[in-house]
């Protein structure tokens, strides 16, 4: 046991010394979640309308209109001028008014509009398209027949792009910290030397695997910690952390990729090689897995067989818990679980039957 | 070629190490084939081979670090291959490229050894006699070469070893490293330890060795004290001629003993050197052949070697 523990804490000592292990196990998770966190904020609609045609009394009477709502910022404007303003950018889009048009008369407005953002102009043409069935009520001074009034779902808070993100990088960090971590180390240790260097002492391999299990366990749970915090105190992520199925989550989750890591690294002869094994099985899973975005949009075979992956049980125990969908009785939580579980028996399983120490 | 056998030799010392038929191939290559050995408690062993004689292989089954497919080795009464790791906490071992973790320092390393022992030496004890003080608590990965073997040796220590093993220890070190790794080693051996070390350095086994193996082929072809085995093997003196140097074609000179062309050097093996030199000389000026580059020396380890084996130890 003194032996396991000294192994641990030099194991420990070595992780937190090593600045490019840090970089990517650490630091780079909390930089992306900061560039998506800040850039997914959302942020508040503006639409620069550019309005043209019509009467000068008809056009001014709708840019008046259209001006009492902070989403346009009108501009009146020549039909030409108008028009290479929107393809040059400066505005988002024309309103072409029908030059015979009155009030009380039914006419037809064009709508010239910059696609080359397909999200902005969809969101141009919506803002429009509503101001205008406003522009109609006013007009006729008939209420309308049908009207959406919307509630936000989930309690009174708005669901952020982090809050999906977040769970989806803890679960990202955990595969990345024990599979690339783990048998990029193994590996250089085997080629090194220093493994063989402990079978020369009384240490037992397996006291030597304990130790190297328990501070990958470790260190990556602290890790997963930091980078929560990050998340929801610093970037006001807003996630629930129902603790004790959390954590079986995330240590299931860890033995799933410490055992995938010990395969890798019993197979492998040296650093070159390794490093290609591991970005071959981690890259697919770090895109389709659901980290980023939501495996639903994938194509549906591809998402059946993405469902069995170790990274997607994990981010989708993970992402269920703090998202408040799951919960610790959960049938669904459960099974992912059992899939780590699985992973963890299949992949251990074989790395004890193929590890090699030299 | 006679070799000694040691069956049946006695055990006057317990911790004596004895190999008794000790076979290991790896796929259709025989690295070690049916070796016997015994080494004495006392004093320096070396095992003198060139690369790939299976020197490795041999230290390594001895240390409990390699199964061996067939045979046995003892340490005193214990069975080294049935309980390596009893072995291994008597045992003090450097490998041939020992690494350690980079980024610990020298200090936490020889922490991290001796937890793994339950008798341990102090580590600034071993700091000091390592002489690794001015990097105590630098990293790993700032050693020098010969910082980096000192700590190998130092980590070796950690146990206070009966045994201290060293697989080509100054393989890669410069001549004034390679002179301190020697005063070290006289020192083990004169607290009492016995040293067992691989070696293709003929010098090395010359002037740091009580006693020798000599192995080709995972076999030993002779053992026995340095000097005795050079005077009881390689008796007389030997005479080296410039390599073109014109011959008769049965060459044949008083009291010589045999003769070997290398591309180096045409080399007599003489019994009686001024009788050969004598008859030498006499040929020459009769014949008018040239002996410039003409000289005499005693024979080494290598000449027994060539030998024995037919090839240089540097091949």
């Amino acid at each position: 046991m003194r032996a396991v523990l000294a192994l641990v804490r030099a194991l420990f000592r070595s992780f937190t010394r090593n600045r490019q292990g840090l970089f990517w196990s650490l630091f780079f998770p909390v930089v992306l979640m900061l560039v998506f966190g800040l850039l997914g904020k959302t942020q508040a609609v503006n639409v620069k309308l550019a309005v043209a045609g019509g009467s000068p009394a008809f056009r001014e009477e709708v840019s008046r209109s259209l001006s009492r709502s902070t989403i346009f910022t009108v501009t009146q404007m020549a039909p030409t001028a108008a028009l290479s303003a929107v393809r040059s950018g400066s505005e988002d889009a024309e309103m072409l008014l029908p030059a015979n048009a009155v009030v009380g008369q039914p006419a037809v407005i064009q709508l010239y509009y910059n696609n080359a953002n397909q999200v902005s102009a969809g969101q141009t043409v919506g803002a429009v398209q509503q101001a205008v069935s406003q522009i109609n009520v006013v007009l006729s001074g008939r209420p309308p027949a049908l009207t959406v009034a919307a509630q936000p779902v989930s309690g009174s808070r708005a669901f952020s792009y982090l809050d999906f993100l977040l769970p989806g990088l803890i679960a990202l960090t955990i595969m990345q910290g024990s599979l690339f971590g783990l048998a990029t180390a193994l590996t250089r240790w085997k080629e090194q030397g220093v493994l063989r260097r402990f079978l020369a002492t009384p240490l037992r391999p397996v006291q030597f695997l304990g130790a190297t299990v328990i501070n990958y366990m470790l260190t990556n749970l602290a890790n997963t910690v930091i980078i929560a915090a990050i998340g929801i105190l610093f970037l006001h992520a807003t996630v629930q952390l129902p603790l004790a199925p959390l954590l079986l989550a995330v240590l299931l989750g860890l033995a799933a990729f410490i055992s995938i890591g010990f395969l890798v690294a019993g197979q492998a002869k040296s650093q070159e090689a390794v490093i290609p094994l591991v970005n071959l099985i981690s890259f697919p899973m770090m895109f389709l897995s659901g980290v980023f975005f939501s495996p639903a949009s994938l194509p549906k075979f591809l998402a059946v067989v993405v469902s069995f992956f170790p990274l997607t049980y994990l981010a989708n125990a993970v992402r269920g818990l703090m998202s408040g969908q799951l919960t610790g009785t959960s049938g669904a939580l459960w099974g992912d679980l059992a899939g780590l579980l699985a992973w963890t028996l299949l992949c251990g399983l074989i790395a004890s039957r193929t590890w090699r120490w030299e | 070629m006679p070799i000694r056998s040691d069956e049946g030799a006695s055990c006057g010392v317990a911790s004596q190490i004895r190999l008794h038929k000790l076979t290991k191939r790896y796929g259709t290559v025989t690295a070690v084939d049916d070796l016997s050995l015994t080494i004495s408690a006392l004093g320096v062993f070396g095992l003198l081979g060139p690369n790939g004689a299976g020197k490795t292989t041999t230290l390594e089954m001895i240390e409990g670090l390699r199964q061996p497919d067939s045979g046995e080795v003892w340490f005193g009464s214990l069975d080294v291959v049935r309980h390596p790791q009893q072995a291994k906490a008597r045992f003090g071992i450097q490998l041939q490229t020992s690494s350690f973790f980079d980024l610990l320092t020298v200090a936490e390393t020889l922490d991290l050894f001796a937890s793994f022992y339950p008798k341990r030496l102090a580590t600034a004890e071993l700091i000091a006699r390592f002489d690794l003080g001015e990097k105590a608590q630098a990293q790993v990965k700032t050693l020098s070469g010969g910082q980096r073997q000192r700590l190998a040796l130092a980590a070796a220590m950690v146990n206070d070893p009966e045994v201290v093993f060293l697989d080509e220890p100054s393989a890669g070190l410069d001549p004034q490293a390679r002179r301190h790794l020697w005063e070290l080693v006289h020192g083990l051996r004169d607290e009492g330890r016995t040293v067992v070390l691989t070696t293709h350095y003929m010098e090395e086994a010359e002037t740091l060795c009580d006693e020798l193996a000599i192995i080709d082929h995972g076999r030993i072809l002779a053992t026995g004290r340095p000097k005795e085995l050079i005077s009881e093997r390689m008796p007389g003196a030997l005479i080296e001629l410039a390599p073109d140097t014109a011959l008769p074609a049965q060459p044949h000179f008083a009291a010589m003993t045999a003769l070997d062309r290398t591309k180096d050097a045409i080399t007599i093996h003489s019994s009686d050197l001024s009788k050969t030199l004598v008859d030498l000389v006499s040929w020459a000026s009769q014949s008018t052949v040239d002996l410039a580059g003409i000289r005499t020396r005693s024979s080494t380890l290598e000449d027994l070697f060539l030998s024995l084996t037919g090839r240089s130890l540097r091949e």
